[in-house]
């Protein structure tokens, strides 16, 4: 016989939570949109951007997770997702606000010593992360494509009509962290993880 | 309870992991490091959202020294 105690917190400790979190968002809007005042002006940057913070809000947040509810099994993957969150954020924001401290070729050569590590977190979290994890790494991976290929179709078509302007690169990256994150959040999601 | 389609049939899978588990009084984290799989992943068993794979399965099955039928069930697949 097991018994089940639960213990909710009051409304007045929600709301305060609440109330503390959102105003820490705020003044980190505030100061993102501060620092990038000068620097984020085209709309694939603020995407870009949007993309780094939500990254690196994903990593703080598994982060305050883990520390608080620790587990040992699959071992490392926690911190390996942590990294990983971590580093694309990083990733993103350096193109933007990387030359402010130095040359483009270096920032250039940055990233890529970067996207080698990640590349290599990513390797080890899919070998370290038990069935399910991979099982949802492989159905965000599948319905991202999906997604993407279908928008990428319809986008390319309308374009060789001349129907709409060309995009960027940069801005398409963006895009495709935006759907990529959508599509985890769904595959999570129908595992009951949130 | 997951739905699984295969083909034109649709298959309900059922399981007693959480009956199981509550009767040698061990916790989802329990269960999950015997198991060698995270918590989520146990908690996505007994809320029917995650199906095992039949390596997993036949672990279960070890573990509660068990048959895999009288564990898991597919009560309601079409033939």
């Amino acid at each position: 016989m097991t018994v089940e105690i639960t213990t909710r917190r009051p409304v007045w400790q929600k709301i305060l939570g609440i109330a503390v979190l959102a105003g820490l968002g705020g003044l980190c809007g505030y100061a993102l949109a501060d620092f990038g005042r000068d620097t984020v002006s085209r709309w694939d940057d603020e995407l870009a951007m949007l993309m780094s913070v939500c990254l690196i809000a994903m990593g703080l947040i598994s982060a305050g997770v883990m520390a608080t509810r620790p587990s040992e099994v699959p071992r490392g993957c926690g911190l390996l997702q942590i990294a990983v969150l971590l580093l694309a954020g990083v990733m993103f924001a350096l193109p933007v606000f990387g030359t402010r401290f130095a040359s483009p070729d270096l920032i250039f050569v940055g990233i890529v010593a970067l996207l080698i590590v990640q590349s290599v977190a990513n390797l080890m979290l899919w070998r370290a992360a038990d069935e399910m994890l991979r099982r949802v790494m492989a159905e965000t991976s599948a319905l991202a494509f999906w997604a993407l290929q279908t928008a990428l179709f319809v986008y390319a078509a309308a374009e060789r009509l001349g129907l709409v302007e060309g995009i960027t690169a940069w801005g398409m990256t963006g895009i495709l962290m935006g759907v990529y994150l959508f599509a985890s959040m769904v595959a999570a999601a129908r595992r009951g993880i949130t | 309870m997951g739905l699984v389609v295969a083909g034109a049939a649709l298959i309900d899978m059922h399981n007693r992991l959480k009956v199981l588990r509550a009767e040698r009084d061990w916790s989802q984290a329990v269960l999950a490091e015997r198991l060698g799989v995270s918590r989520q992943t146990v908690n996505a068993l007994e809320t029917g959202r995650y199906d095992p794979s039949l390596p997993l399965a036949f672990k279960i099955a070890r573990i509660f020294e068990q048959p895999i039928e009288s564990i898991f069930s597919d009560e309601g697949a079409l033939p």
